[in-house]
Formats: C-alpha cells, sequence, structure tokens
C-alpha cells in the first residue's frame, strides 16, 4: 500500500517536472526563434504567431491538466449556467462571432480594396441623396444612391466593402480580447497565487506592487505607452496584457488565502508535497472557475480598450479594427451615417455577449460574490 | 485605544501614498527615457520640415530639457522640478505646463462632477427601488437596461448621440463652445450630451451595485427586527437597509472614478471637443508634446491616489469594525 502510494507520488512529480521542463523547453525554443528572426532571417513568423505558442502552451501543459482535474465541478457550474437563457444565448454569439472571424473572410471581398465608383453606398434598403457638382454644366444635380444586395452593409467613402471590413474587425477584436486577457489571467494568477501562497514579506512586496499598478488611470497608462512607444496591434495587446492583472491578481490571492488553509492543502503538505506542487495542482485547480468567469468578465474591457484606442487614432494604423472603422464613421458622420454605426453595433453585441455569459457563470459559481 | 490606533493608521497609510507617488514618478519617468524617441527628436523633425538650423535646435532643446546631462541628474531634476510645481514647457501651445492644466481642468472638472452626480443619483434610486422590488416587471427592466448600459461603448454612445440629437435633429451643437460663461444654462444644455455619454456607464454599474447592496442588507436580522417593532416600510427601507448599504457603495463609486471614469472622460471630451486635460493630452499627442502627455498622466494618476487614500481614511473612520494590519 504504501509502496504503491509512493509510486504515484512519484510519478506526479516527475509528471509536474516534465511538464516544467517541456514549459521552458518551449520558451527557450520560441527565444532562440525569436532571436533568429530579429537579427539574423528576415522574418520567420509574425508577431501574433509567438503569442498563440506561448499562450497554447500555457494553456495546453497548465490550463487543460487543471480543467480536466476539476472537469465535474465545471460540469456542474456549467449545468447551473445553461438554466440562464441569456448566458446562453451570450456564448452562442461568441461562438457565431469566431466562426464568422475564421471563415467569413473566405466569403467576402477584399476588405481593403478602395473602389471609387461605388463609394458612400448606402445599406441594403437605404437611399441617400447626393448632390454632384458638375464642372461642365456648373450645376449640382441631385440623385439617389441606393443600397445593393453586392455590399449589404454599404461601403465607406472609400467604396471599401462595410460587411468585409467589419468580418476582418472581427478577427483583430477577439484576437485582442483572447491575448490580452490571456497575458492578464496568467501574470495576474501567478501574482495572486504566489502572493497567498508564500504570504508574509513576499505578499506584502507583490501587494503593494499591485496598488501602484492600480494608481494609474487603465486607460490613461495605456495611452500614455503607446504614445511613447508607438502604435503595433502586438504591442498594444501585450501592453494591455501586461497592465490589465491587477484584479485579477487581487481576487486570486483573496480566494487562494481561504484555499491555502483548507485540510486537503495541509495534507498534501504534510506528504511532503513541494511548493511548486501545491500551487499547480491543489491551488490553480481550485481557483480555475473562478478564473474561467474573470477571463470572461474581462474580454469585454480589454476589447474596448483597443476600439477606443483606435478609436482616437493611436491603434496600429496596418489592422482595419472596429475602433479604426468606427473613427473614419465618426468623421463622416453627416453623410455616411452606417459606416459609425455597425462597427459600434457589433461592438456593443460583442461586449454585451462577453457580459451576458460571464454574469451567468458567476451567478452559477457562486451567486452571491461580488466580482 | 483607538484614537492612536486611527493616528498611527492614518500616518502609515500616508507613507504608503508618498511611496505610490514616488513610484508613480519613476515609472513615468522610466518609460518616457527607455521609448525609442527623445523628445528632441520628434519635435525636431517637425522643425526641420520647416527648414530650420537643427544643429541650433538640438542644443537648444537639450539643454532645456537637460538630456545632455547624465541620466541620474536628470532623474533628480525631474523629481524636484515637478515638487516645486515646475512642470516643464508645453513646445506646442508654447506656455508653462503648470499655466495650461491651470485653464483647462475646470472642464474636465465639471464635466466629471455633473456625470457623477447624474448617474450616483439616478443609478442609485433604481438600484434601491429594484432591489426593494426584487423579481417584479420592474426589476427585470431595470437589470436588462443596467446590462445595457454597462455594456454600450461610451465612445459609440457619444457617436451616436451627436448622429442623432445633432446631426439629423439639430436639437444640439455638435461641438461644444468655450466662448459661453461656465455657470449658465446654455453651457448645462451642450453638457448634456457628454454627461449621458459619460454617465449611462457608471449610472449602469451603480443601478447594479445599489441593487447587490441592498439586496445583501435586507436579508439581514435586525431588518426583521425593525420590521417586527412595527416601523413603517419607509424607515426601514431609508434608515436601516440603505444605511448601511451606502458605504460599501461610496467606495465602488470612488474606486470607479480612478479605473473608469477617468479613461470615459478623456474619450468623452475628445468626441464633443470639450477642452479638458483628456483634450489637451490627446492634442499633445499628435504635436509630440511630452510635457503636457506626462503631466495629464501623472496629475490623474495623483488624483486616484489621493481619491483612494481620503476614501480609505473616511472608511476607517466611519466604520469602527475596518481594521487593517
Amino acid at each position: 500500500m504504501t509502496n504503491r502510494f509512493k509510486n504515484i507520488k512519484h510519478i506526479a512529480r516527475k509528471v509536474g517536472m516534465v511538464k516544467n521542463l517541456a514549459f521552458i523547453a518551449v520558451m527557450a525554443l520560441l527565444g532562440v526563434v525569436l532571436l533568429l528572426d530579429i537579427f539574423v532571417v528576415e522574418k520567420i513568423f509574425g508577431l501574433l504567431v509567438y503569442l498563440y505558442i506561448v499562450l497554447g502552451t500555457l494553456f495546453i501543459l497548465y490550463g487543460i491538466p487543471s480543467l480536466y482535474a476539476s472537469r465535474r465541478l465545471i460540469k456542474y457550474y456549467w449545468q447551473r449556467a445553461s438554466r440562464n437563457r441569456l448566458a446562453v444565448g451570450g456564448l452562442a454569439f461568441i461562438l457565431f462571432l469566431i466562426l464568422l472571424a475564421i471563415i467569413g473572410p473566405l466569403f467576402t471581398t477584399d476588405p481593403t480594396a478602395a473602389n471609387f465608383e461605388e463609394k458612400n453606398l448606402p445599406p441594403v434598403g437605404f437611399t441617400l441623396e447626393e448632390s454632384v457638382y458638375d464642372i461642365k454644366t456648373g450645376q449640382f444635380t441631385t440623385h439617389r444612391i441606393t443600397g445593393t444586395g453586392e455590399h449589404p452593409v454599404g461601403t465607406d467613402d472609400k467604396g471599401r466593402d462595410l460587411l468585409a471590413m467589419i468580418i476582418s474587425g472581427a478577427g483583430v477584436s477577439l484576437q485582442v480580447g483572447l491575448f490580452a486577457t490571456g497575458i492578464a489571467i496568467a501574470l495576474g494568477t501567478l501574482i495572486g497565487v504566489t502572493a497567498a501562497y508564500l504570504g508574509g514579506k513576499m505578499d506584502n512586496i507583490l501587494m503593494r506592487f499591485t496598488d501602484i499598478m492600480m494608481t494609474f488611470p487603465f486607460f490613461l497608462l495605456l495611452v500614455f505607452i503607446v504614445f511613447i512607444f508607438g502604435p503595433n496591434l502586438v504591442f498594444i495587446v501585450i501592453v494591455i496584457g501586461l497592465t490589465g492583472w491587477t484584479g485579477t491578481a487581487r481576487l486570486i490571492r483573496s480566494e487562494s488565502l481561504s484555499l491555502r488553509t483548507r485540510e486537503f492543502v495541509m495534507a498534501s503538505k504534510a506528504l511532503g508535497a513541494s511548493d511548486n506542487r501545491i500551487i499547480l495542482s491543489h491551488l490553480i485547480p481550485n481557483v480555475i472557475s473562478l478564473i474561467i468567469v474573470i477571463a470572461t468578465l474581462s474580454i469585454p474591457g480589454v476589447i474596448l480598450a483597443e476600439a477606443a484606442l483606435s478609436f482616437i487614432g493611436l491603434g496600429d494604423p496596418n489592422v482595419a479594427s472596429w475602433g479604426m472603422i468606427l473613427r473614419a464613421g465618426q468623421q463622416n458622420l453627416d453623410t455616411t451615417w452606417w459606416v459609425a454605426v455597425a462597427p459600434g453595433v457589433m461592438l456593443f453585441l460583442t461586449v454585451l455577449a462577453f457580459n451576458f455569459l460571464g454574469d451567468g457563470l458567476r451567478d452559477a459559481f457562486d451567486p452571491r460574490s461580488n466580482i | 485605544m483607538r484614537k492612536t490606533w486611527l493616528r498611527d493608521y492614518i500616518i502609515k497609510r500616508l507613507l504608503i501614498a508618498v511611496i505610490i507617488a514616488w513610484a508613480v514618478l519613476t515609472i513615468t519617468f522610466v518609460l518616457v527615457r527607455v521609448g525609442p524617441t527623445s523628445p528632441a527628436d520628434k519635435y525636431l523633425a517637425n522643425l526641420a520640415a520647416r527648414g530650420q538650423d537643427t544643429a541650433q535646435v538640438v542644443a537648444a532643446i537639450e539643454a532645456r530639457y537637460g538630456v545632455d546631462r547624465p541620466i541620474y541628474e536628470q532623474y533628480i531634476n525631474y523629481i524636484v522640478n515637478l515638487g516645486r510645481g515646475d512642470w516643464g514647457w508645453s513646445l506646442s501651445t508654447s506656455m508653462p505646463v503648470t499655466e495650461l492644466i491651470k485653464t483647462h481642468w475646470i472642464y474636465s472638472f465639471q464635466l466629471i462632477f455633473l456625470s457623477s452626480i447624474f448617474a450616483a443619483l439616478i443609478g442609485i434610486l433604481i438600484g434601491i427601488y429594484s432591489a426593494v422590488r426584487q423579481y417584479s416587471k420592474t426589476d427585470y427592466i431595470a437589470t436588462f437596461f443596467s446590462f445595457i448600459g454597462i455594456s454600450i461603448p461610451n465612445f459609440w454612445l457619444g457617436v451616436m448621440l451627436i448622429l442623432l440629437f445633432s446631426v439629423q435633429l439639430g436639437l444640439f451643437k455638435t461641438y461644444y463652445d468655450t466662448s459661453l460663461p461656465l455657470l449658465s444654462l446654455a453651457n448645462l444644455k451642450q453638457l448634456i450630451l457628454p454627461v449621458i455619454t459619460l454617465g449611462t456607464g457608471m449610472l449602469a454599474g451603480y443601478t447594479r451595485y445599489t441593487r447587490s447592496a441592498m439586496l445583501d442588507n435586507l436579508r439581514k436580522e435586525f431588518v426583521r427586527t425593525a420590521r417586527a417593532k412595527g416601523l413603517p416600510e419607509r424607515t426601514v427601507i431609508g434608515k436601516h437597509v440603505f444605511r448601511n448599504a451606502i458605504l460599501p457603495l461610496i467606495t465602488i463609486i470612488m474606486f470607479d472614478l480612478g479605473s473608469i471614469v477617468f479613461g470615459g472622460a478623456y474619450l468623452t471630451e475628445i468626441i464633443f471637443g470639450i477642452p479638458g486635460l483628456g483634450q489637451i493630452s490627446f492634442n499633445a499627442i499628435f504635436a509630440d508634446d511630452y510635457a503636457v502627455v506626462v503631466a495629464v498622466t501623472v496629475i490623474s494618476a495623483f488624483l486616484i491616489l489621493m481619491i483612494n487614500l481620503i476614501t480609505d481614511i473616511t472608511y476607517t473612520y466611519l466604520d469602527p469594525r475596518i481594521r487593517y494590519d
């Protein structure tokens, strides 16, 4: 019996070690590729690919085992959450949006293709009166432009198809939400759990640092950093991730503090488990449902932050995000109102969907908590 | 006993605030220094484009900014100058930054002040009503609209309000008129759309907070006692429940002011052309005017620091149960 138990412990420790080693190996490999990318070769991957790989490895090595460990709990929570119709609706919309972002571009025209013949076309079912000055006759001629089925949401002042732009913008917003939240959650969880578990001086230092970060108004800090370092989508995502972890860290810390003194953690400690193991296989799996809720509820803020940056002209000029389209729409509000309406509606529905889903999950998880 | 403890707490809290203030200054300094371009570089490009002698300008700007001196000396100068009230020179507007801020802060203040009052008054009232009539039709409607309120991007809401009320209906001017006196009805009228833009998200948030804070307290036993004593429902809700719910509510409102409202005001000012701190920082960004951008960021951080400090101390003073160690 004891022998078998020892074996299990041994294997578990080994698996944990292999996992950490694998993570370090992947990161090292990625670092080498990145260095090669910067100094030797022109371009191996886009910067976004690096983010995909880092977060993907993090998720596969640490996220999936934690999710798997608490699968029954999650299933139970989901059963409760699925009773909330708004939450299910939110999830359906998010899935639809993901599908739209992935396969939508295959069916639409090039969102960047300008065509001045077809500029300022209103959406289907709307007509617009346009006065054109004719140089030959020297008179204004008024003619009506009707929306066509070819451009169901209309076109902007450069004749670009708005639907195609919206669909490509969906991909941008979702990626921003995913990566920035991923970075923020990973950092926040790490800092929160470490502070709670180690306690004492370390806790004090980490929490004071959190206080300092919280003192900066989030959006102003974002504007400040983008102003200094220049607008680049990947950079903006990383900055949002690096500045947005504070709330998560606090919540995870307080949750972990109460977990730390529970019996199963004590038992694990008494059996000689290392700090590393207790954090990875006892604390994190137990805060994973909280992490899911925080992630769902913080994605809207992140998407909005990027959209707001693009809206005021500090976004990546090479990426047609919703904020950017909205900015163009605001400048021609008196003629092409649909350019301002369409991206905003999508932004609003996306944020609403994440809020509904997050709220439903939170209620299922703990109806009395105040996240 | 409590008095000395409170005094110690306040002193400790003040010390921490000073350290955080210093950290905020240091972080901004480091960020500016680490950045790929120096203040001179960006401004130079503008001047060179106008055909001025760059060598002369470089020397002048570097001397003005003190970039030619060693880094630690620059750092000390930066902190000392800020402490003395010398916040630098705004290149794009040709005046001291302090002067610029003195003329513009009032516009931000009136926007944030009016929006907060609007949001807090209506939000708290709806929240109370919603909690007292929990699960009624009104409650569902209020909850649904508060969801919409917190989800609607405020900059888009602003654009839509302009589109509907200014462009289509012509009820309001599309741009803020600074020539109107601050305390006039005309000024109040042109602030209606900006206040709705900034206030809607806050209002929805306060509705939700109030509702949940009220519900928490409605379940408590002292409420049952108060009702059993035969107190009228009005007194029970107003005096017993609301008074207990208001304290955490104020903390949340104060916290929101820092994290959400400042960013929202920044955007609202840009959309409506209100010449507040957000607008001058925004203009400074596109004119590469470092001193102004740094000043606005630091001032906002300091304001939040002060708001948090005051909230914490009042909270501790008012609620004898609170103990921070």
